[in-house]
């Protein structure tokens, strides 16, 4: 048995090799750049519509906006744009997906063991890689938010950075995902049916089972793997007017699926170290 | 002398398939250390126990007098099975990350270990581009980095040219004479018999034999001697050993002697005070070929 890492110099030592691994793959550099388009083009989408609303003269538009209030200025702006932001975690999900599976594709998880890591440095190897896609996503995150909250004029009494914290339920959530998205990768091996499965079901699959346990089931889909953390940001403020209930409803449970969430990708990571040091390479 | 290596009663399934059964022997040091055995033999699932990349069902294995630890691992040079890069990455990035990753030799070294396996020249290209030959010497460098003194190569002379192997091999008894211990798997026993000193033959996951090259290699002495009349030799020659054989082809008597036995001018005199005059007569070590076919035939 190897013991918990939890020196440094091994830290570092990783790290500088992952950074080996990244800096020279393409696939991730383009979709950095990709995910860095996207972010801002769907939030820029709604800000249209939003925007569009406002161009009318006319009372009861003027009403609307008056109610929704402005999604896109501080401190909402933070909420708004994780939430939107968040439908592209698809995208370093397959940078996830590819780092690992390029492992297997090149045997190169034997020839790391082979060069002298232990099978759990290998795996915090690979946690560090998604640990650092989740940062890199998340910085872009923060600069967009704070670029809309700048452009936007805020006519809410909470100062800029209220609801800041978005950024860390954001990091959150995406490190949660991505975390599934490396288990399809790390069981399955295969790039292709990998991102397959992974694509597959975070559009179709747990989308549909989670909408038909809404109204069938008291809701029981909010704990599927991705629902879990998909709640820690709930929809923004001005789409929650549609119904005031509800959205306070799903204010309420951030915390207990912060837990939640918490819990279940430790256990995920938990799962990927045990059979790691278990099975053969 | 000590031993680098110990593998007792190594035992490994593949479901219901006994890929390893029982094997035990010891590596001692300095020696070029070849495991040889037919396609199937459980060659490479034995390295791969070796370096932790399988895991054994039972049985252990001690490196350098102890259980394996990742830090042995580091210390070893090894090439196992394929040659394992990232293909986006040229061999430079490559051979860093083995270093990263192992802690042998140095960024500095990188550039001369690539001169020494022939690759310099293609040191900014992607891995991807190589020939299955380049590959190889990549990996060797890779083993070679830092200069372990332990190196365990699985098939070193895969994909290379004649130039190539004859390359390898020297390098090999390069490493050996400065005092280098080598593992190596094969199933090209020309190649075993020009370098290693001792070796263990596996068939079916069973140990066969192991030992030192020359006493696996001749179990027994066999002379072949030539005469005028062959018949009246092959009479004479009943009171002096067993298993008497004529070859009319070649001209020539084969007797077989116990292991060491054989002393030529002994069998010169014998055959002399009897009245017959040898014209040919040679002591023939069994080559490791046929050593190989009748070991691995049973």
């Amino acid at each position: 048995m190897n013991s918990p890492i939890t020196n440094k110099t091994q830290m570092k030592s990783l790290l500088k090799t992952e950074w080996l691994k990244i800096k020279y793959y393409r696939a991730f550099w383009w979709i950095t750049g990709i995910t860095t388009l996207a972010y801002p083009g769907i939030n820029f989408l709604f800000y249209n519509v939003y925007s569009k609303i406002g161009d009318n003269k006319d009372q009861v538009s003027r009403m609307a906006k008056f109610l929704i209030g402005n999604p896109f200025s501080f401190p909402e702006a933070w909420h708004t744009v994780a939430y939107f932001s968040s439908y592209f975690v698809f995208l370093p999900a397959v940078v996830v997906i590819m780092f690992i599976t390029n492992e297997y594709t090149f045997k190169t998880h034997r020839q790391n063991i082979i060069d002298g890591w232990s099978r759990n440095q290998f795996m915090l190897s690979k946690l560090i890689d998604v640990v650092i896609i989740s940062m890199i996503v998340t910085v872009l995150l923060a600069i967009i938010s704070f670029l809309f909250g700048l452009i936007n004029k805020s006519e809410s009494n909470g100062t800029m950075f209220d609801m800041s914290y978005y950024i860390v339920l954001f990091l959150l959530q995406t490190f949660s995902q991505l975390s599934i998205a490396f288990l399809i990768g790390f069981l399955i091996r295969k790039a292709f049916l990998s991102l397959g499965i992974f694509l597959f079901y975070f559009l179709i699959l747990e989308p549909i089972l989670v909408n038909v346990a809404k109204f069938k089931f008291d809701d029981i889909g909010r704990f599927l793997p991705l629902a879990i953390s998909d709640r820690v940001i709930p929809v923004p403020a001005f789409l929650g007017k549609i119904s005031p209930e509800g959205y306070q409803k799903a204010l309420d449970s951030i915390p207990i699926h912060i837990v939640l969430t918490v819990i279940f990708t430790t256990v995920l990571w938990v799962l990927c170290f045990k059979i790691n040091s278990k099975r053969d390479l | 002398m000590a031993s680098v290596l110990s593998i007792n009663n190594v035992t490994k399934f593949y479901g219901s398939l006994k890929a390893l059964n029982n094997v035990s022997f010891e590596v001692p040091e300095q020696s070029v250390f070849g495991i040889l055995g037919p396609n199937g033999s459980g060659k490479i699932t034995l390295l791969g126990i070796l370096l932790d990349v399988l895991k054994a069902n039972n049985g252990n294995i001690l490196w350098f007098g102890h259980p394996p630890t990742m830090d042995d691992r580091k210390k070893i040079g090894s090439l196992l099975e394929t040659p394992n890069f990232y293909q986006y990455l040229s061999p430079v990035n490559n051979l860093k990350i083995t270093h990263s990753i192992s802690g042998r030799g140095s960024i500095d070294e990188i550039d001369t270990i690539l001169k020494k396996v022939k690759l310099y020249e293609r040191k900014d290209n992607r891995f991807n581009q190589f020939s299955l030959g380049m590959k190889q010497r990549l990996a060797i460098a890779a083993a070679l980095l830092g200069s372990p003194k332990v190196l365990v190569l699985d098939e070193p002379t895969n994909g290379l040219d004649p130039v190539g192997i004859a390359e390898i091999r020297e390098l090999i008894i390069e490493l050996r004479n400065n005092g280098h211990t080598i593992i190596m798997a094969s199933h090209l026993l020309d190649e075993v018999e020009k370098v290693c000193t001792h070796v263990a033959i596996l068939k079916t996951g069973n140990l066969l034999t192991t030992g030192n090259v020359n006493e696996v290699l001749t179990d027994d002495d066999i002379i072949e001697l030539s005469a005028y009349d062959l018949n009246k030799l092959a009479e004479i020659l009943k009171h002096y050993g067993k298993n008497i054989s004529i070859d009319v082809k070649m001209n020539a008597v084969s007797i077989t002697l116990p292991k060491g036995t054989a002393k030529l001018d002994d069998v010169n005199k014998f055959c002399f005070d009897k009245g017959i005059i040898l014209n040919h007569l040679i002591l023939k070590k069994q080559r490791l070929e046929a050593k190989f076919f009748e070991l691995t035939n049973n």
